[in-house]
């Protein structure tokens, strides 16, 4: 009898244990596959929403403007910058930022001004893709704005409504005019929600007396460059600007984003140190039940390496199973999480997390990775789990063995 | 700019537009004698008194200098009592007809460009006004300095070659006020004051108001040229000119509405 046949057949000696043992460990494992996919699809919208949305890989900024954001502290010479982007292969495009007073009938808020060629900004943020209702800015239309949802909310604006803008331009005047709504924006940032109001950068140039420079550069990294890379080679190409990478513009976010990876680990850990205890005790009643029969095996000759195989084949027939259970029923469950997601709309009206505005719906990012990641981890923890209970039975003296009661 | 209300900006606050609010020297009570306990509030209430009239009707300038730029804007003016103004921007000619409207403790700003009126509310009311170092709230906002801040008489010299006295305004504990203390001199002859100096709670000087320019139109004496400086060595100032003046005219209260605004 080979001893694929003899394990099988322990296996289900005592088979309400087994299915026991099976059970516990395939609902860890579909719960540690499916977390793992929510966490990665969490934290890529995050990154998503912030770089494509919200700020870009790169900002560039005038030296002051971070430390005094005014009006005044422009990066110039924007064309020849664009074009040196451009050719190192780092799309980018300028944003004209200013503040101002917003009012729309009896109401008024402060609203954050911002200027954008919308063929360019297409090139580098998403933001065009984010509306709520109406449309995008269109360069033919310069009189139209689009603005953040809270805003909009705050002063009662629908899509074709009038909103006054008002501020002080670059010249000390009082810059003012109307603009008619052409779209409203879904959620970009906390920020954007409660006072963007985003307008063609002729508009926003005629109305604060700008006639050139902009406050911002929004660069992507481009594929094949990582960020550091990136960076390195933006900062080579504008010496004299402020070159940032989100990460060091947003370092809560950054960190908050690099440690929920280690979060997920923690989860890992967590389960399957819960995984490894059952697996360990199934194992050891197993082996406490069987002392005599382990002892005749090495009276007739069994090595202990045949022993240790047994019992490793033992425990891989369950874990195998286990896999089986868990993997297939994940796989039903986070092709729902992929597809439909989980809708938190009804709890919460719009989630931000440190000014970063994000969906209420909560998609999974399910890969290769998501299901083998779980997988190895667990058979590598049960096989070190198993391995205390496996050395007892394979070293075990067969005469005392024998004489066990 | 600082964001939030200045309150005790009284002569600042009262500047723009109490000042053209028909500044009247009222000799009221007698001058008690210096050293007597009433003396420094008698002044204060003189010098609140100045910015204080009854109605007038007058046509200032006012030049505004910052870092990035310097205009001059010509506008007219008219005001009834300590609630109600009106000023209107006559030029330069793209803001022309651009007027700002004071009646109680509401502001209104009518632009002319998009023929809209704006009410000033919330956090629009600690921003520049007309692009000056005035803040909206410095035109709405005045209480009176005896109210709100405890005063002595701290010390006699000469400035500009004339005896001044300068009194310490200290504010009370529970004033809603944001400065900690204004240091005010006024002429020991005359008792018009020369200069304020604001200091924010932390006990730095951060802004500086300047009367100059002393004329009198009827029995009112008035300082004709108010010159506004913030304190942080960036050289920026705004300074308002009296062209002309008059007072007690008679202006209908439909004078100080936002309909008349929109007809000007």
């Amino acid at each position: 009898m080979n001893s694929m046949t003899l394990a099988w057949r322990n296996v289900w000696r005592n088979s309400r244990r087994t299915l026991a043992a099976v059970a516990a460990t395939s609902l860890g494992l579909w719960a540690m596959i499916i977390y793992s996919g929510m966490v990665a699809g969490y934290l890529d919208r995050m990154e998503r929403q912030v770089l494509d949305v919200e700020m870009g890989d790169i900002q560039v900024h005038h030296p002051e403007y971070l430390r005094s954001p005014s009006l005044y502290h422009r990066v110039d010479r924007v064309d020849e910058h664009l074009a040196a982007l451009d050719e190192a292969g780092l799309p980018a495009a300028p944003r004209l930022l200013g503040s101002g007073l917003g009012a729309a009938g009896e109401n008024s808020a402060g609203i954050s001004l911002v200027g954008v060629d919308p063929e360019r900004d297409a090139r580098v943020s998403e933001v065009h893709a984010r509306m709520a209702e109406g449309q995008w800015l269109d360069a033919a239309a310069p009189q139209e704005v689009v603005v953040g949802r809270r805003l909009a909310q705050m002063l009662g604006l629908s899509v074709g409504g009038e909103l006054l803008v008002l501020s002080q331009a670059a010249d000390g005047s009082m810059a003012n005019d109307l603009y008619a709504v052409r779209g409203i924006l879904g959620g970009v940032s906390e920020a954007v929600d409660r006072g963007g109001v985003y307008m063609l950068d002729q508009a926003f140039r005629e109305l604060m007396v700008v006639p050139e420079g902009a406050h911002q550069l929004i660069v992507r990294r481009g594929p094949e460059r990582s960020l550091e890379q990136a960076a390195a080679r933006a900062r080579e190409l504008l010496p004299d600007q402020d070159v940032e990478t989100w990460r060091e513009l947003k370092p809560t976010l950054a960190s908050m984003l690099d440690s929920a990876e280690g979060a997920v680990y923690m989860m890992f850990f967590i389960v399957y140190a819960a995984i490894a205890i059952v697996i360990l005790n199934a194992m050891l009643m197993a082996v406490f039940e069987r002392v005599r029969e382990f002892g005749v095996l090495k009276a007739i000759g069994v090595s202990p390496g045949g022993v240790l195989r047994l019992i490793y084949l033992e425990t891989l027939i369950q874990t195998g199973l286990a896999v089986a259970v868990g993997v297939l029923l994940a796989l039903p469950a986070n092709l729902y999480l992929t597809t439909e997601g989980l809708d938190l709309s009804g709890t919460v009206e719009g989630l931000s997390m440190m000014g970063s505005t994000m969906d209420t719906l909560w998609i999974s990012q399910v890969t290769v990775a998501t299901y083998v990641g779980p997988v190895v981890a667990m058979v590598v923890i049960v096989l070190l789990a198993v391995t205390y209970p496996a050395l007892r039975a394979a070293f075990i003296k067969p005469i005392t063995a024998m004489r066990h009661q | 700019m600082p964001e939030y209300a200045r309150r005790p900006f009284l002569l600042g606050a009262g500047a723009a537009l109490a000042l053209l609010a028909g500044p009247g020297w009222a000799h009221a009570a007698e001058r008690p004698a210096k050293d007597s306990p009433e003396f420094p509030a008698w002044v204060m209430n003189q010098i609140d008194d100045m910015h204080r009239g009854d109605s007038s009707h007058g046509v200032m300038s006012m030049t505004v200098k910052t870092e990035h730029w310097t205009r001059s804007l010509t506008m007219e003016s008219w005001s009834k009592g300590e609630d109600y103004s009106l000023v209107r921007i006559l030029a330069p000619k793209k803001e022309k007809g651009t007027a700002t409207l004071e009646a109680g403790e509401d502001l209104f700003t009518y632009l002319a460009k998009t023929g809209r009126t704006v009410k000033v509310s919330g956090a629009m009311m600690g921003s520049a006004w007309m692009g000056s170092h005035f803040t909206n709230n410095d035109l709405v906002k005045s209480s009176r300095l005896a109210d709100a801040y405890t005063m002595a008489l701290t010390k006699e010299g000469v400035l500009h070659g004339v005896p001044q006295y300068v009194f310490t305004l200290t504010a009370k504990p529970d004033a809603p006020v944001v400065w900690g203390t204004i240091e005010v001199t006024v002429e020991q002859a005359t008792l018009r004051p020369t200069r304020e100096i604001f200091y924010d709670e932390e006990g730095e000087a951060v802004r500086a108001m300047q009367f100059a320019d002393y004329r009198t139109v009827g029995d009112r004496t008035f300082a004709g040229t108010l010159t506004v400086r913030p304190l942080d060595g960036s050289g920026e100032y705004t300074r308002v000119t009296y062209d002309s003046i008059e007072f007690d005219v008679k202006l209908p209260d439909s004078t100080f509405t936002v309909q008349h605004l929109k007809s000007l």
